[in-house]
């Protein structure tokens, strides 16, 4: 918004046919603006979610886990239960809440897990090439065709549901998102003049990619990691939903969602809200990655 | 083209080959007895140990391996524990539902995913756009099996206009198709408007239109034309994917597929049947994606199969 003002004077001082109005239409501005509007939706949708959760302790909520069988299935907006309580009288919010730290921590865990296998194999794999990189490349190619969800559903099913597990089967799930991006990036990287004054230099080969390759595809790969956030609240809550989610401390979302799906005809609120926290969230995270992204894709453009 | 056929071949075989291994591995670490799924409730240790004994489960991880190897090769995938029936049988009987609930979903999204895409990128970046924009990222942000159960809330229990579970009539595969389709939906259009505007941006399509050709020709002739590539290659990876399961919507409207067999075959450590199920649903998948690079000469001629790109 900022921006066309500032556009405005100078369209006055400017000679030209090109009005002001002109350029707020052009399609740079409008690119320009449509990211930023996504970065604040994103921001505020992400905020509305996270900092509750990570307030859960200090809001004056009933515990997550605290019975009262003389009131249950309650509405949202009762008496002392903002969003109602569930079928054993517990405090819906105060579940929300506490699950959703369960899940974030699982969701941020499973992506800087992925991020650090993704970023060292993907490396490897573009600077090095030979038999490093097939290897990768054919573990990239089978992880398309595997049955995905029936193996993480087999993992959890061998190691338990804990959260150190769930972290991990998320994890091994999306390295190769990662190490796909990271392999084209360094594919372009090791062919650019300082690698090879590196070289020269004499430093070895895992010095160079260390030092000066790997700082240099960090920030364009770590873009992804939003929408990787994403994925891995997504399919948290759908192995929770399968009944192979973490179960202590707290019941994750896709966890209180499943419980509440038998109550479905008369307690509509112990399915919908969750399932609310859960896509704002995810839309808010989305919308935050998308924006980045828009708005590095267009300073690259206009550097070019 | 043959010796790139057959090494696609080989390399698929591979594949498969690796998957079935891991998954054996897998399910015999794994924790859970098959026998006590299979025995009545009413079975004592010994009828327990006489049950592992004839299934095999007492021999050595090696001996069982190549049993399952043996086998394998002469077409026997064994026995199903739950279903005491051929376990190959059991995944086909209920391979066409998954295939049916797949081929609707692809088919709903490839009608509606190069209309949208294209309206987006010709529209790119105005308020309208913006507006469909955040929709798609919306629809990939629902969880599906909420999606798929307040669908079920409002169309078959508050309106019960269409069946809430089951594949009895057509009828029944509308609520499955539109909770898988709107992922799918969310995911190939934002690739087509992604593919469209580079492609709408690009230098042959300002000389052509510096030439004379129409804004329709430009769009839906040369743009779309040189977009169709990734598109087949999304909307094929997309079907593989269904294939390998819709699990989760399955289990949410009682779907008879193989994702829901799949559920149940864990829980009931049903060896034979994972097993069947893992080679059946890889195996398709991976025809799905080699027929997609089959295609892609077809689609764009400078595509040379076999070559280095």
């Amino acid at each position: 918004m900022s921006g066309t003002t500032v556009l405005a004077t100078e369209g006055t001082e400017r000679p030209s046919q090109v009005t002001a109005r002109d350029l707020a239409r052009a399609t740079a501005t409008r690119t320009r603006r449509s990211a930023h509007v996504k970065l604040w939706a994103g921001a505020v949708c992400t905020a509305l979610v996270v900092v509750p959760v990570a307030l859960a302790n200090l809001l004056p909520l009933p515990g997550a886990n605290a019975q009262d069988l003389s009131r249950r299935r309650l509405p949202p907006l009762s008496e002392g239960h903002l969003l109602g309580t569930d079928q054993l009288g517990r405090d819906l919010l105060s579940r929300i809440l506490h699950g959703g730290q369960v899940s974030l921590s699982v969701g941020v865990l499973a992506v800087l897990v992925s991020g650090l296998i993704g970023i060292a194999a993907g490396a490897a794999a573009g600077f090095f090439g030979g038999w490093i990189d097939a290897v990768v490349s054919r573990f990239l190619e089978a992880q398309l065709a595997l049955p995905l969800l029936m193996m993480l559903l087999l993992v959890v099913a061998l190691f338990g549901p804990s959260v150190t597990v769930i972290t991990c089967v998320i994890a091994v799930a999306q390295w190769p998102e990662v190490a796909r991006l990271t392999r084209s990036l360094v594919l372009v990287e090791r062919e650019k003049p300082y690698v090879a004054a590196a070289r020269v230099l004499g430093l070895r080969a895992w010095q160079v990619l260390l030092r000066h390759v790997i700082p240099n595809v960090v920030r364009p790969a770590s873009l992804v990691v939003l929408l990787l956030l994403a994925q891995a609240v997504l399919l948290e809550s759908a192995l929770s939903f399968l009944g192979a989610g973490p179960q202590r401390p707290f019941a994750t979302w896709g966890r209180i969602i499943s419980d509440g799906q038998a109550y479905i005809t008369t307690s509509w609120w112990l399915v919908t809200l969750p399932g609310l926290v859960i896509a704002l969230l995810v839309v808010g995270v989305n919308l935050l990655g998308d924006g980045l992204r828009d708005r590095t894709r267009r300073r690259k453009g206009a550097g070019a | 083209m043959p010796t790139y056929l057959a090494r696609r071949l080989g390399q698929s075989l591979l594949t498969v080959f690796l998957t079935l291994t891991t998954v054996f591995l897998l399910v015999r670490l794994a924790p859970g007895d098959p026998a006590a799924a299979y025995a009545p409730p009413s079975a004592s240790n010994a009828d327990l140990a006489r049950i592992r004994a004839e299934f095999g489960l007492d021999d050595p991880l090696i001996s069982q391996y190549w049993i399952f190897l043996r086998d394998l090769f002469t077409g026997n995938l064994g026995t199903s524990y739950s279903f005491h029936a051929p376990a190959f049988d059991v995944v086909m009987d209920r391979m066409p539902y998954t295939v049916t609930l797949a081929v609707s979903a692809i088919a709903v999204t490839t009608v509606v995913v190069v209309p949208l895409g294209v309206w987006m990128a010709r529209r790119a970046d105005t308020k309208r756009e913006l507006g469909a924009n955040v929709m798609t990222i919306a629809g990939q942000s629902m969880p599906d099996f909420w999606t798929g159960v307040m669908l079920l809330t409002v169309f078959a229990v508050l309106f019960p206009v269409l069946p809430a579970s089951g594949f009895t009539t057509w009828s029944g595969l509308v609520l499955p198709t539109v909770t898988v389709a709107v992922l799918q939906l969310a995911l190939v259009s934002r690739l087509v408007r992604r593919e469209m505007v580079s492609a709408l941006t690009s230098p042959y399509v300002t000389v052509a239109r510096s030439r004379g050709v129409s804004e329709h020709a430009l769009t839906w002739r040369y743009a779309l034309g040189n977009s169709a590539v990734p598109l087949l290659t999304a909307l094929g990876t997309r079907f593989a994917a269904l294939l390998n399961g819709v699990v989760v919507v399955e289990v949410v409207f009682g779907w008879p597929g193989v994702g829901s067999l799949v559920v149940r075959a864990l829980e009931t450590r049903d060896y034979p049947l994972i097993q069947a199920t893992v080679l059946v649903t890889a195996t398709l998948a991976i025809l799905v994606q080699l027929l997609v690079d089959l295609a892609y000469p077809l689609l764009d001629p400078r595509v040379r199969l076999g070559k280095a790109a």
